[in-house]
């Protein structure tokens, strides 16, 4: 590994601090949980997508039959994937900037911040139980409480909302936003790590506000720009309790989560072969995304440790 | 023809899967509360079911439910502890949908409880892959007594002539219906209404109140209408027969292009399938369709009184469609250690008048008919309705088809599809019959494999 | 002046009144669920529309917290308190260390366990479900905490990205300064990044604790006695699609299953928003 010198031989203190070396320490807990917890559950899940398994009785090698099946055969695959993408590529950049958006004026530290955080942070503590999957349906409901706001303001609306194909999956994209409270902490967090001394010379170079924010507070929030994209990416591709209990997919599968769909093959239809068939397409397809968004890293991410 | 077809299959499998799911069943019993406390009190109660030998009997009994059976279960399992000082039992319930995640996972570890709650819709599956004991041998030397228990309850719960799965309730489909508004629009609801007269009722109601009219698209009236025509609907699937589903999907139509009919669109925002916002709930409606064990929540979410009658059937039906469903079994773990103890148990949860006077009913009309008189008393209105409707039933009934096949699950959903391909208009009920038959009759092939 | 002493009260209560706005309309439907759970339980649903209940009753709260079949909702709370609480101290003790590991050690094979670690972040529970069953249960640790715990003291994908991302925005200079101090790897993370990647390590804190606190996936997989359901588990079992739920017993839990986190959050939320700013690094 490292390359013979003449040096003398170090100690082991020097050896531990060898970057190679305390890399390998740093990420042993990683490596270990990871090899001892997952790396075998992922790999017999890779090996299910192979056979046809109803998870009672043995698995029954079948080659690429799933595969086969879910490209040529199966227009529900299609469909949820469809919808997915959908969902995923209203839901992620209307999330972030709502999130960023919100981040920004609570930033501000005023009596009242400490108060507004709680609160817009609060609808993401609710997460998706059941409380908010009845809420959500009732609030856009044809007699709810969104048309009566419409025709208060003059709109008149007594659209079902949730029971129109071209709607209902607006209703989980607006749910998504709304629950932005997590990237909002992370945008939170990431503007306090920006040095004030980069603000204090720019006012005095006569910076106004919008050019503070462009020069200063978007590059250098680029890092957690980045994580949330990524994370919320995941995210949106894999969102399952929206579908999930509050329209089962209805209607006609227009709101049917990709998640959702592979759930389904896995544990109602019993057939977890064909599920991890689906599993494993979508984490490819993920990945693939990700490790596309990686390589643009270095044209837009700005890190302070690499300049 | 079908049972021949399910026996094949069947030996194919248990031939093909000495499975990965034997062994270790016994090795984790619950690391709770440490101590096996060997003696719980051995003075109370009298201890007639005890084993002779006295040795002393760990048992592990899961089922799904909420708060009334939990806690019912609960104490009836605690009085048979009580009585039965030998046997000890650890309880684990949860909710329904985790409940068959759960077991699926149990029965991949080999793990599976002595004693499971079991559904008919998931017994084929689990006694074709062989996890479930077979009870014959026990109702046969009489440690599960079913001398009051109709041959036809017994009957539900086998599969090839043996049982694997004792009822613990009956229950039947039925229509619910709003009896404020068919009284407001002046119609009386048979006992058993037929389709067509269902849809002449709905139009009236609606022009005297505007209230609308639901038509359950669903797997149930598929049966239903199957059933009515003498047949059974997984039967003319696997033999490729379009006869009542043609008809069942031209009933759908017919009911979707009346004025009097939800629209799909409030359809698909109210969702029948769930209890909670049925459109009978907040009067969409003025009927919906479930089986008799729901009918009580639907009136404590409703808050108001809801009458029933049976399932409409076809003006020209030539069977008896109605039929009588276990609500639930309970079934016995082929991996059991303890399958006789397990099976005394059994016989005392359906048989014993007190422990059905804690369980009151609560899983179905007890299947002991002198168990089912002597709690009766002691219900409340509602549940009381129940009773008798599925006694009413249970006179009528011609027996309930063969526990569904692997692939229902699956045919379910794309019924469900169909259906609303239907409703918000895409295609005849022609074209979708035949296009739901073929996909249905794959799906069932494929599964059977 | 006068003029901008104007603009700047005027901008002020501008501010106030959009944030306050928008906070009622954000926490709608949170007020709803809270006024929900003293209502009557077919209220609830038949009147979805109205916020306030016809009348306030504590019926809800009393029933709810009887439990199920003896165990009440303190015992559930006590559980979720160990199991969060611990896997939260693992999951951001473990994490933070690894993430300094891929943020300022260059080794071999880093790559490949950094795509590992996004890897793990991206596959869905549910099809890793069956075979984690079949490993935990060969290891004999079905029926106790420890697969609920025990993996999160390994690290976890999202806060070892996150932490990653926090430490790269740290400059190196620091750690060089340091170096020349003669501080080595170990006494940089501990002395120089772990105090400037709060916020981070803060965000985790609570993001760990409040995923955890959700999560009834794995304890319903996992647990069996019901004397060591969390609570997040126990609120699902007021709705039983096949007999009849309880819709107010289970909001009056689930509002009260919401504090543990706020206050979690309302504890924490201060040292968030203290970052390199207040800790006077300048860069």
């Amino acid at each position: 590994m490292s390359k013979p010198t003449n040096a003398p031989k170090k100690t082991l203190a020097q050896k531990l601090n060898q970057e190679n070396i305390a890399g390998y320490i740093f990420i042993l807990p990683f490596i270990i949980g990871f090899l001892a917890f997952l790396a075998l559950p992922m790999l017999m899940s890779f090996g299910f997508s192979f056979t046809r398994y109803n998870i009672l009785e043995s698995p029954t090698f079948i080659g690429i039959q799933n595969y086969i099946e879910m490209f040529t055969n199966d227009a529900k695959f299609l469909k949820s994937f469809g919808v997915t993408l959908y969902y995923a590529f209203f839901s992620v950049p209307l999330r972030l900037i709502m999130a960023l958006l919100v981040a920004m004026l609570l930033v501000k530290s005023t009596k009242l911040s400490g108060f507004y955080r709680a609160v817009y942070y609060l609808p993401s503590i609710i997460g998706s139980s059941v409380a908010v999957a009845i809420l959500w349906k009732r609030m856009w409901a044809s007699d709810g409480v969104i048309n009566a706001l419409l025709n208060a303001i003059g709109i008149p609306c007594d659209l079902a909302w949730l029971g129109r194909q071209d709607t209902a999956i607006w209703t989980l994209i607006i749910l998504a936003v709304w629950q932005f409270g997590s990237s909002m902490l992370i945008f939170l967090s990431g503007l306090k790590q920006i040095p004030v001394s980069l603000y204090e010379s720019a006012t005095v170079d006569g910076a106004n506000g919008i050019q503070r924010f462009f020069k200063i507070t978007l590059p250098m929030l680029t890092p957690t720009i980045f994580f949330n994209l990524i994370n919320q990416l995941i995210n949106g591709f894999m969102a399952f309790t929206q579908s999930y209990i509050i329209t089962q997919g209805k209607p006609r599968d227009s709101t049917l989560f990709y998640t959702v769909y592979m759930y389904q093959n896995s544990f109602t239809y019993n057939k977890l072969g064909y599920g991890c068939a689906l599993a494993w397409f979508m984490t490819l397809f993920v990945a693939l995304l990700t490790l596309i968004l990686f390589k643009t890293q270095n044209k837009w991410v700005y890190y302070e440790s690499e300049r | 023809m079908k049972r021949k077809v399910m026996a094949l299959s069947m030996a194919a499998v248990m031939a093909a899967s000495l499975t990965a799911c034997g062994g270790a069943s016994s090795t984790s019993t619950t690391a709770a509360s440490g101590d096996s406390s060997t003696s719980t009190t051995a003075a109370s109660g009298d201890t007639t079911t005890a084993a002779a030998s006295g040795d002393q009997v760990n048992l592990k009994i899961c089922w799904w439910g909420n708060q009334i059976r939990n806690d019912v279960t609960k104490k009836a399992v605690d009085l048979y502890m009580s009585q039965n000082p030998n046997v000890k039992i650890d309880i684990e319930f949860t909710d329904w949908s985790g409940y068959w995640d759960k077991l699926s996972a149990m029965a991949a570890g080999g793990n599976l409880p002595d004693i499971i709650q079991m559904d008919y819709s998931y017994l084929n599956q689990y006694q074709k892959s062989s996890q479930l004991a077979d009870l014959t041998p026990y109702l046969e030397d009489g440690t599960i007594d079913h001398s009051k228990i109709p041959d036809s309850i017994i009957e539900s719960g086998s599969i090839d002539g043996k049982c694997y799965a004792l009822s613990l309730g009956s229950n039947a489909p039925v229509m619910v219906y709003d009896k404020a508004i068919t009284d407001e629009a002046g119609v009386t609801i048979p006992e058993q209404p037929t389709i067509e007269e269902l849809y002449e009722i709905g139009n009236t109601i609606y022009e005297k109140t505007e209230v609308k009219t639901y038509y359950d698209g669903g797997i149930n009236m598929m049966q239903i209408v199957a059933r009515g025509n003498g047949s059974h609907l997984f039967d003319e699937i696997a033999a490729n027969t379009v006869d009542s589903l043609a008809k069942h999907f031209a009933y759908v139509e017919q009911f979707n292009t009346a004025e009097a009919a939800i629209s799909p669109d409030l359809l698909a925002e109210k969702n029948p399938d769930l209890v909670e916002t049925k459109p009978i709930i907040d009067s969409t409606t003025w009927n919906d369709f479930s089986f008799s064990n729901q009918f009580v929540s639907i009136v404590n979410a409703a808050g108001r009184d809801l009458a029933v009658c049976m399932y409409p059937q076809a003006e020209d039906a030539t069977t008896q469609p109605m039929y009588l469903k276990p609500s639930q079994f309970f079934s016995i773990a082929e991996t059991s250690q303890n399958k006789e103890e397990a099976a005394k148990f059994l016989n005392w949860f359906t048989n014993d008048v007190d422990c059905n006077k804690i369980l009151l009913g609560e899983r179905g009309v007890p299947v002991n008919t002198e168990v089912a008189e002597a709690i009766k008393g002691d219900l409340d209105a509602n549940t009381q309705l129940v009773f008798d409707y599925v006694t009413s039933v249970g006179e009528i009934a011609t027996p309930i088809d063969a526990p569904d096949p692997a692939g229902k699950g699956e045919i379910e959903a794309l019924g469900k599809t169909k259906v609303e391909d239907l409703r918000y208009g895409d295609g005849t009920a022609e074209e979708i019959a035949t296009s739901f038959l073929a996909e249905a009759n794959k799906i069932l092939t494929e599964a059977a494999q | 002046m006068d003029s901008y002493k104007t603009k700047r009260t005027i901008l002020t209560v501008v501010y106030h009144v959009f944030t306050f706005f928008f906070a009622i309309v954000m926490i709608y439907p949170l007020l709803w669920m809270v006024m929900s759970s003293f209502k009557e339980t077919n209220e609830i649903l038949r009147t979805a529309q109205n916020l306030f209940p016809s009348s306030f009753r504590l019926d809800n709260y009393v029933t709810g917290w009887r439990g199920f079949a003896d165990y009440d909702f303190g015992i559930f709370f006590k559980n979720s308190v160990v199991i969060a609480g611990l896997s939260t101290i693992g999951a951001v003790v473990s994490s933070a260390v690894i993430s300094y590991g891929f943020a300022r050690c260059e080794f071999k094979g880093k790559g490949i366990w950094f795509a590992c670690m996004l890897l793990s972040m991206m596959l869905p529970f549910q099809v890793i479900m069956i075979p984690q069953y079949i490993l935990f249960n060969r290891l004999g640790w079905v029926g106790s905490y420890l697969p609920l715990i025990v993996p999160q003291w390994f690290g976890q994908g999202f806060f070892i990205f996150l932490n990653l991302q926090f430490i790269k925005g740290i400059p190196r200079d620091l750690d060089e300064a340091a170096k020349i101090d003669g501080c080595s790897i170990y006494t940089i993370f501990v002395r120089i990044i772990l105090p400037l990647i709060k916020p981070s390590l803060v965000t985790s804190a609570i993001f760990s604790f409040m995923w955890r606190w959700d999560d009834f996936l794995s304890a319903l997989i996992y647990l069996s006695d019901p004397i060591k359901y969390p609570v997040s588990y126990a609120l699902k079992m007021f709705s039983d699609p096949t007999s009849g739920s309880d819709w107010g017993a289970m909001f009056a839990m689930a509002t009260l299953s919401l504090i543990p986190i706020f206050i979690i959050f309302l504890t924490m939320q201060k040292y968030l928003v203290e970052g390199i700013a207040s800790t006077g690094i300048k860069g």
